[in-house]
């Protein structure tokens, strides 16, 4: 089975390595792609859109459907994830639960049928079973890190009509920061933060803000995802209102992202059962 | 100017110098700490040659407020890593304490050769 | 003088067999973020940024704490 998908493997490799002098070199300004559509997106995305990153334009205005269906796919991805590996089963190994006295920093092991301490409880924190390091500097140093990475994110997002950026990597950096509080703390903790709810409903409402906002261009009675459509609702005139539905996009795939980011990684590094994480 | 360029690519040399240590420490080194200890701070001090190399290139251009805010964001970039590269070392060493790796030493090397 | 693409193309290429070649899946999923850091490199060479940044958040960044979650579930012995 190895040596067919290995010789599958080179055959569709040297099929493309023997047509690729059929490219157009890099930056070829004869090529295809460089006379007809590059050129209008060049000479008329700021007139259009106010907006300088003509990548961000072509992203969210112009190849909006891409966007759309990308933070379709994204979503998708968690859903496979959650019906795949969520399950409901508690199956602790071996029944016992670990403990932490935090005003010492001892870990205590209570034994199946022991009496637990309140959930609630100041002075005992509940902690993995297969390790988690009583680690004050990495826990500080992660406690101090994430609202500046938090706040880079927003700036990446709020910004990204102007230097590289938009929602996709606003959301991936913001969805780390949950991921980093998994990591250095632990699977609860960020649980408490963000619920596993929370996740899926920011993930919806995060497409949905995408499409709803070209369900909107198309109950004003233009084409769906037509922004100029919405200059009335938005209190300016057309080249704004796509300005500003870009921006409005982006929060959309923004939310999407960062939730979907947050839920998988709660249901890949916990095998669903989202009591332990690594 | 020229007094500025020559600097400039003396901390180039020493950055790129401090790194060649630091790979070099990675493959001579006998154990992971050792490893670990060359690698993280080698890498520190050439990340400083480098940024400020960078640094003074901006501000030997550029001498007005974008270049001295260009030199700022260089500047938060040097701070960030002086915070998170040495924690990620100690979570990388600590992480290798608790898996049992045993810090090297001559009595080691003779048993296990 | 060597351009800097075919240098970092070469060591993409090195990056990719390592990750096919290596017995234990944990090691190849830190040589695929290298990978990936390797790719966002490239991109940013070509002048692409926005896509430099989205590899070096979405590959190097996020799939790798992915693959090691999921390695870490699962076993880190390759079968084949």
């Amino acid at each position: 089975m190895k040596k067919l998908a290995l010789i599958l493997c080179l055959f569709a490799g040297g099929l493309l390595l023997m047509n690729a002098h059929y490219l157009p070199m890099w930056g070829d300004p004869a090529s295809p792609a460089s006379t007809h559509v590059s050129p209008y997106f060049i000479e008329n995305a700021y007139e259009h859109t106010k907006t300088p990153n003509m990548v961000a334009v072509v992203l969210a205005d112009y190849r909006s459907y891409d966007t759309m269906f990308e933070a379709a796919v994204v979503l998708a991805a968690g859903f496979a994830c959650f019906f795949l590996l969520r399950s409901r089963a508690r199956g602790k190994k071996g029944g016992h639960h670990y403990y932490r006295h935090i005003p010492t920093g001892v870990t205590i092991k209570i034994e199946e049928g022991g009496k637990l301490p309140a959930e609630n409880s100041k002075v005992f924190r509940s902690i993995d079973a297969l390790w988690t390091p009583y680690d004050p500097i990495i826990q500080t140093t992660c406690r101090c890190l994430i609202p500046f990475l938090q706040i880079y994110s927003l700036y990446v997002l709020a910004h990204g009509h102007y230097s590289p950026g938009g929602g996709f990597q606003a959301g991936v950096v913001l969805g780390a920061t949950i991921i980093l509080l998994a990591i250095s703390h632990n699977l609860k903790t960020s649980l408490k933060r963000m619920s596993e709810r929370t996740a899926a409903l920011w993930s919806i409402i995060g497409v949905f803000i995408f499409a709803g906002t070209g369900l909107l261009c198309l109950l004003l009675g233009m084409d769906y995802l037509n922004y100029e459509v919405l200059a009335p609702l938005l209190l300016s005139d057309e080249a704004m209102a796509r300005s500003h539905s870009i921006l409005i996009v982006e929060v959309g795939v923004t939310m999407a992202v960062m939730a979907v980011m947050v839920w998988i990684y709660y249901n890949l590094s916990s095998a669903g059962q989202q009591d332990e994480g690594l | 100017m020229i007094i500025f360029d020559i600097f400039i690519a003396l901390l180039l040399a020493a950055g790129c110098v401090f790194l060649l240590g630091g790979a070099l420490g990675i493959l001579r080194m006998p154990d992971f700490y050792t490893r670990l200890h060359g690698a993280s701070l080698l890498d520190t001090i050439a990340l400083v040659c480098l940024l400020s190399a960078s640094i003074l290139y901006v501000l030997t251009r550029h001498p007005d407020v974008n270049g001295l805010i260009t030199s700022l964001k260089i500047i938060l970039i040097a701070v960030f890593v002086f915070i998170t590269s040495p924690t990620a070392t100690h979570a990388i060493a600590d992480a290798g304490r608790r898996a049992g790796l045993k810090p090297w030493t001559r009595q080691n090397e003779e048993e296990s050769p | 003088m060597i351009p800097v693409d075919i240098i970092v193309l070469t060591l993409i290429i090195i990056c990719a067999l390592g990750a096919l070649a290596a017995k234990d899946l944990m090691v190849a999923a830190i040589v695929i973020g290298a990978y990936s850091f390797l790719i966002c490199l490239l991109l940013a060479v070509m002048g692409a940024v926005d896509v430099a940044f989205t590899e070096a958040t979405v590959g190097a960044g996020v799939s790798t704490v992915f693959f090691v979650a999921t390695v870490f579930q699962t076993t880190r012995r390759t079968k084949d």
